[in-house]
């Protein structure tokens, strides 16, 4: 049985309306502890810019295309997600290990840590398709980018110079190629 | 025969298929699980590479304000508070961070590449010939010395006497800009870059630039990436996004 979102959905909401009200009792909330823990784990506060930046675009994104119900509160879920950004981070730069590696920032139920590891999963996926895009021609490349900004596709079409029924055909043998080396773990 | 589901489920989305195929295709659905699966799996991805490659005006806006409060969270001014000073050395602190907060305000170090890429910043008035001078003519003569807020205030009146007119909406957009009212700048020009006038990229790129302005690359970036070949600032473009 899935389970109803919790109160705390409010905030994912609020950063898809881009409620500047909310997003900024969530940078009060959060900002101050995101920063200590980078900053005592080898971090900038650069870096934990960086760090809570992505995190918020990251939770953004699956919230509004992906239609993310939080089952948790949102505060811990945050930072959980900010830590495990920075701590892969760490690991990418192969500098000093981390303070402390367990989970003292907070202390999380299972439910928190389900939801942070289902959201870096996903942008796992996505880089995984990401690269995938980049392996495509230019064309290819070029058509997938253009049709999805959202403008009429016959208008997309007469932009890059082909018949709307060329750029329906491409787009899908483009897509199928990126799906086709996503299967094959590219 | 994997492969052919691939493809055949991309057709059926992208509208790739003629009204027989598309119901065929609905019909073997019906009861084929691994078809249904192709067709998840297609909205999913398309939605995920949608997310990073063409975020939409909404997201733009979000990072914008994220932006607002990265400064004030992470990089708070740092104005000295030191107590038992003598007076001279107070007001030598208190000169130091008025020169500091210009400093981080006029920001040269982030303003290079913009002062490279912002080109000339003239406005023509097209239709003239008239024995008196209109408020366009005026706006002009003001936006060319760079007096954007008087400017502004013409541009404003003109723009709410011909609210279609893109060649005024696009420079009271850019006056708006240069007043500090990004937002509503930003919503200007987007709708001239929305319209279909010889302004639609010159509004992309002061869209572009008011983004590199702020030191917001990506979203400059989406923006250069409006503007194809054989548009005025086509070259700019590309020339900018080689070095972002």
């Amino acid at each position: 049985m899935s389970k109803s979102p919790h109160p705390d959905q409010r905030y994912l909401i609020a950063l898809v309306n881009n409620d500047a009200g909310v997003i900024n009792e969530i940078y009060k909330k959060c900002a101050g502890k995101v920063k200590s823990f980078i900053l005592f784990n080898n971090g900038s506060a650069d870096d934990a810019e960086d760090i809570f930046q992505e995190s918020l675009v990251d939770v953004y994104n699956q919230a509004k295309y992906k239609k993310l119900e939080l089952t948790c509160p949102f505060e811990p879920f945050l930072l959980l997600v900010c830590k495990r950004k920075w701590l892969n981070e760490i690991k990418k730069r192969s500098i000093l290990p981390v303070t402390k590696s367990d989970d003292s920032l907070l202390h999380v139920g299972e439910d928190t840590f389900e939801q942070a590891e289902l959201l870096e999963k996903q942008q796992e996926q996505t880089e995984t398709f990401l690269k995938a895009f980049e392996k495509l021609g230019d064309r290819c490349k070029e058509i997938i980018t253009w049709s999805m900004k959202g403008e009429a596709q016959e208008k997309v079409a007469e932009t890059l110079g082909v018949t709307y029924g060329y750029l329906r055909k491409k787009k899908s043998e483009c897509m199928a190629s990126l799906i086709k080396m996503v299967q094959n773990k590219l | 025969m994997t492969d052919d589901k691939i493809l055949l489920t991309a057709r059926y989305v992208e509208g790739d298929m003629d009204a027989i195929e598309r119901a065929g295709y609905e019909t073997q659905m019906e009861n084929d699980a691994d078809l249904q699966q192709h067709l998840i799996d297609y909205n999913y991805i398309h939605e995920s590479l949608k997310m990073k490659l063409a975020p939409d005006d909404a997201d733009l806006l979000f990072r914008d304000t994220l932006s607002k409060f990265n400064s004030e969270y992470f990089h708070p001014q740092q104005v000295a508070k030191t107590i038992s000073l003598k007076p001279y050395v107070k007001w030598l602190s208190g000169i130091a961070a008025v020169l500091f907060l210009g400093l981080l305000i006029w920001a040269p170090w982030r303003m290079s590449l913009y002062e490279s890429f912002a080109g000339n910043n003239q406005m023509t008035v097209a239709e003239r010939g008239a024995e008196k001078e209109t408020n366009l003519d005026k706006a002009a003569a003001f936006y060319n010395v760079k007096d954007y807020k008087s400017a502004k205030i013409l541009l404003e009146k003109e723009h709410v006497a011909q609210p279609e007119n893109a060649m005024v909406n696009y420079y009271y957009g850019k006056t708006l800009l240069e007043t500090q009212q990004i937002g509503e700048g930003r919503v200007m020009l987007n709708g001239v870059y929305n319209g279909q006038s010889v302004f639609k990229y010159d509004a992309a790129y002061a869209v572009a630039m008011s983004y590199l302005k702020a030191d917001n690359k990506d979203a400059c970036r989406i923006w250069l990436q409006k503007i194809p070949a054989g548009t005025a600032h086509f070259e700019q473009a590309k020339a900018l996004l080689e070095k972002l």
